[in-house]
């Protein structure tokens, strides 16, 4: 009390070495070298488990071999026999590509909603993606609405279509109300809600066979990928993940809310279109391919806020990272633990994350 | 082995055949004991109901009105043969239109479309609608399952239902037959039929070659594949043939969804697709990575009648042909 | 002493017939003031006045009707004026740096990232208010005393030569009151800094400003020195209640009339 009067009233003296304030500053805000390191590890070793474990028994040497071949300047023999070889590079390493990509695009989407709606339940499904592919998916496997067009097959097209129709349809509902996160909130609830009940009505008027394709497409599978679906997706993943990256900064400027944010210099319902728009377009375009995968967009950022920090520019790349190692890991469970049978991945998503973000509350207890 | 529930179904259709052939009441009390020890006797499974059916279907006779019949739709006493029938499951609507009912049929659901005289309406067996349902002023309701809780909305009105869910392998197909037909009241008719279906199918798996080949019967694109612990599933495993969803299938529930490394790996003869998935067999052959399938390597890649391949009704025979011809052209190819 | 010098030159503020319009309530009706260069100008007047939204008015937060320019007739952004909110947020997990460097982002480019010198213009903000040895705790963790001073140094970041002071010290006890406001008039003095303070107290106000506005139901009663401004008759009325105003000191002092028992 009686000292801060003191401080500013007597000359001040420095607490510590020019230096060493400097220091802290230019640390503050540098990359988080140590944290991207790590989650670039964790990719790794996600990415190497997952493609020596499997339901078909590879080899796991010939597995490792085969790889290092495909790496340039790396010629060694792959001992695997021709099928081997197929079931490695056209279904394992593809589901592998996708499910790190998948994940990633989930991930960093939701630390991306929770920063522009800032509330930490926002999850990239908010605005009414979910709903949107869910219909879109209905109508081209049982309607046979063709939007197919270059890599993007009927399902994928319509699915993609759908989300991102949801996705402006609750924007528009929320005309003028970018400035308000509750509102736009709300009205993704309202459309999601419209195209949940299209979804099912559309779905009543299905065969069995064809409502059970539906249903099993919706429950999210990687299971039934190849480079197709990695080709689609990549492209998305590489420019709106960029995108996001370079708007982190702006989703740490309204962390002080709206009207603090303007009166910084900030425009909040400009950076809410741009970063809405680019997670929307990723979550769409991974929801496209791979249905719908619940809790990694949700948990996955939280973690990462717990785990090294409450900067969307640590976020948002971190969970990227985090995402893309945690589905390819769960993947793995997916394909082997009911082998040969399949466990959809969702199914493990949740089983797998909750008691882990469970933990890590109770560990942390720090208030998100 | 039988799943509890299929074995539940299959021992309440014999309890409605043992009553029905005394025609009296008593017997129906009995029908809950038989369903009791045949639960307990899991282990003597198919072979032990089969024996118990063939003394029954021999027996047919003419049954007495007032019947009881007895399912998971609850007991109920019919005064006389029902004379408007209303039948959620298409298997069902088969089977009366085969035992020669389909006069007693007032309205079918939306996808029982087979026989072309049925009549379809657009009540549905998935969500039924019990207002839409009682507007048809039934006699007797048979449903596959009760969805919507329909029994209990039936049973308020006092309107007799009848659930006969779907059979897990031929000869518990047999019973849902009887079961069917001694209800609609034509006992008669429903034996003849029976014993020809009986004969059909052993014709048509007499001539199908007995051979070991490796089977995997796709039910979508996610995989989803019939084992042959579900009738259709069933049919592959009577002709001698390996169903390569059977090691997935744990919990013996009949449709086990596989990982697509297993099946490249499991290596099948034959891949059976029906033609109600939104892909063609040529999708199929161009998967990547399946190029090491033997079955798609050699082309053996067969489409068959989505409604055949997934019901259990009198067509049945038409199936078992499709397959067999199938399986006779991989034995020519490998 | 390090003087974080102000971006721009020019720190006189105009305002003609300022009217701020909700719905269909005149919240603020056609107010005029000036204010100079250095000046400490205050807005005091009973709650519901329209001291806030003035003050927002100004920084371009909510839309209003006529004037409000700088010396050289443009319209003030957030490089000209720097907002001190009432009850500013304070985000979970921030740290002081961070929150200090949000300053500077009208300097930033939409695409760019903070450079060198404006981390070391952090570094120079944060010694200046004798936050250097804060700089790692969080936001969310400090008193309210240290919290303002926080909040001090991110406006102070934002290298604007008006300072927007909305009721600083409301939450504040006296001694912390006291210190904020002592700093404040420290930096105008020393960094040629202008303030625009809405201000509770009338007697800090008094001490403080140069000149006060006096604003009631959205327009402006007197505007003067504070001797001109704070006279009994007039506060009584404006305040509706009776007050007394004292010089104590050679300071103007005002106090509710004692309480009659």
């Amino acid at each position: 009390m009686d000292d801060q009067a003191q401080v500013v009233a007597q000359p001040r003296v420095s607490v510590g070495p020019i230096e060493l304030l400097d220091a802290v500053v230019d640390k503050t805000f540098r990359l988080p070298v140590l944290a991207l390191f790590g989650g670039v590890a964790a990719v790794l070793v996600a990415g190497v488990f997952s493609a020596t474990n499997g339901a078909a028994d590879l080899p796991v040497g010939g597995v490792l071999r085969a790889l290092l071949d495909r790496v340039p300047l790396i010629d060694i023999d792959s001992t695997l026999n021709s099928r081997q070889a197929g079931i490695l590079f056209q279904i394992r390493m593809p589901r592998l590509v996708l499910g790190l990509l998948v994940g990633g695009a989930l991930g960093m989407s939701g630390g991306a909603y929770q920063g522009v709606f800032r509330n930490p339940l926002a999850d990239p499904y908010l605005l009414g993606v979910s709903a949107g592919a869910g219909f879109g998916a209905v109508l081209a496997l049982g309607f046979g609405l063709d939007l197919g067009w270059g890599p993007f097959d009927a399902v994928t097209a319509a699915a993609f279509v759908g989300s991102i129709a949801a996705v402006a349809a609750s924007s528009l509902v929320a005309r003028g109300s970018w400035s308000s996160p509750a509102t736009l909130l709300l009205a993704g609830v309202a459309i999601a809600a419209l195209f949940s009940a299209s979804q099912t009505y559309a779905l009543q008027r299905l065969s069995e066979t064809r409502s059970r394709e539906v249903l099993s497409w919706l429950f999210g599978q990687l299971g039934t990928s190849g480079w197709e679906q990695v080709w689609i997706l990549g492209p998305y993943v590489v420019v709106c993940g960029a995108v996001l990256v370079v708007h982190a900064r702006h989703l740490d400027v309204l962390r002080v809310g709206d009207d603090e944010a303007r009166a910084l210099g900030l425009d909040p319902a400009r950076v809410r279109l741009v970063v809405i728009g680019a997670a929307s377009l990723l979550t769409a375009a991974a929801v496209s391919v791979s249905g719908l995968i619940a809790f990694v967009g949700l948990v996955v950022p939280h973690i990462v806020r717990l785990l090294v920090s409450h900067s969307y520019r640590v976020i948002v790349p971190m969970s990227a990272l985090v995402g893309a190692a945690f589905l390819a890991f769960v993947d793995v469970g997916s394909r082997t633990l009911v082998a040969p049978s399949e466990l959809p991945v969702g199914v493990i998503t949740a089983f797998v994350g909750a008691p882990f973000f469970g933990w890590v509350l109770w560990r942390g207890r720090a208030a998100l | 082995m039988l799943t509890k529930r299929s074995l539940f179904g299959l021992a309440l259709s014999l309890g409605v055949l043992a009553s029905a052939c005394s025609g009296s009441d008593d017997q129906t009390v009995d029908s809950s004991t038989t369903t009791n020890s045949t639960t307990t006797t899991q282990s003597e499974g198919v072979e032990e109901v089969s024996e118990t059916d063939v003394p029954a279907e021999a027996e047919l006779a003419n049954p007495d009105f007032p019947l009881t019949i007895d399912s998971a739709g609850g007991t109920w006493t019919l005064e006389s043969p029902p004379e408007r029938i209303v039948s959620l499951s298409p298997t069902a609507t088969e089977i009366l239109f085969a035992v020669g009912a389909g006069d007693q049929v007032v309205a079918v659901d939306t996808y029982s479309y087979y026989p072309a005289e049925a009549p379809v309406t657009d009540l549905s067996g998935f969500d039924p609608n019990v207002e839409a349902v009682v507007e048809f002023a039934p006699d007797l309701v048979v449903l596959a399952n009760d969805a919507n809780d329909l029994v209990a909305a039936l049973s308020a009105l006092d309107i007799p239902v009848l659930v006969s869910p779907a059979p897990a392998d031929i000869e518990g197909g047999y019973a849902t037959m009887a079961e069917i037909g001694i209800a609609a009241g034509r006992a008669d008719e429903t034996a003849e039929a029976i014993a020809d279906l009986r004969s059909e199918i052993d014709q048509a798996f007499a001539a199908a070659p007995d051979t070991s080949i490796r089977v995997y019967h796709e039910l979508d694109d996610t995989y989803f594949s019939a084992s042959s612990f579900g009738f259709i599933g069933a049919v592959y495993a009577a002709m001698g043939a390996v169903n390569i969803a059977d090691e997935a299938d744990t919990d013996q529930f009949g449709f086990p969804q596989l990982t697509e490394e297993y099946i490249v790996q499991a290596d099948p003869q034959l891949i059976v697709i029906t033609d109600q998935v939104s892909y063609t067999a040529e999708d199929v052959l161009a998967r990547p990575g399946w190029d090491g399938i033997d079955a798609v390597a050699k082309g053996n890649v067969v489409v068959v009648n989505a409604d055949i391949a997934s019901r259990w009704g009198p067509r049945l025979p038409q199936f078992i042909e499709a397959i067999a011809s199938a399986m006779s052209g991989v034995q020519v190819n490998s | 002493m390090t003087v974080i010098a102000a971006a721009t030159g020019q720190a006189a503020l105009r305002c003609r017939s300022v009217a701020v319009v909700f719905g269909k309530s005149e919240v603020l009706h056609r107010i005029d003031f000036d204010l100079s260069e250095g000046e400490w100008l205050g807005i005091i007047g009973p709650n519901g006045a329209g001291k806030s939204t003035l003050l927002r008015a100004i920084a371009g937060l909510t839309h209003y009707e006529g004037t409000v320019a700088l010396h050289g007739g443009r319209v003030p952004s957030a490089t000209d004026v720097a907002l001190v909110p009432q009850s500013p947020i304070l985000p979970a997990g921030m740290t002081v740096t961070e929150y200090v460097m949000l300053g500077r982002t009208a300097h930033l480019g939409w695409l760019s990232r903070e450079s060198r010198s404006d981390r070391s213009l952090v570094g120079l903000v944060l010694r200046r208010l004798d936050l250097a040895s804060f700089a790692e705790r969080l936001v969310s963790e400090l008193s309210g005393g240290e919290a303002q001073r926080v909040v001090l140094a991110r406006a102070l970041a934002q290298q604007a030569p008006i300072l927007l002071l909305d009721e600083p010290t409301s939450a504040l006890d006296l001694g912390h009151q006291m210190a904020v406001l002592e700093l404040v008039d420290q930096l105008r003095q020393q960094d040629g800094l202008s303030v625009i303070a809405a201000m509770h107290d009338l007697t800090t106000a008094g001490r403080f400003a140069d000149r006060l506005v006096l604003v009631e139901q959205g327009t402006v009663v007197d505007c003067g020195t504070p001797a001109e401004v704070l006279r009994q008759d007039q506060l009584s009325e404006v305040f509706r209640t009776p007050l007394q105003v004292r010089v104590l000191d050679g300071e103007i002092v005002v106090l509710p009339s004692p309480r009659r028992i």
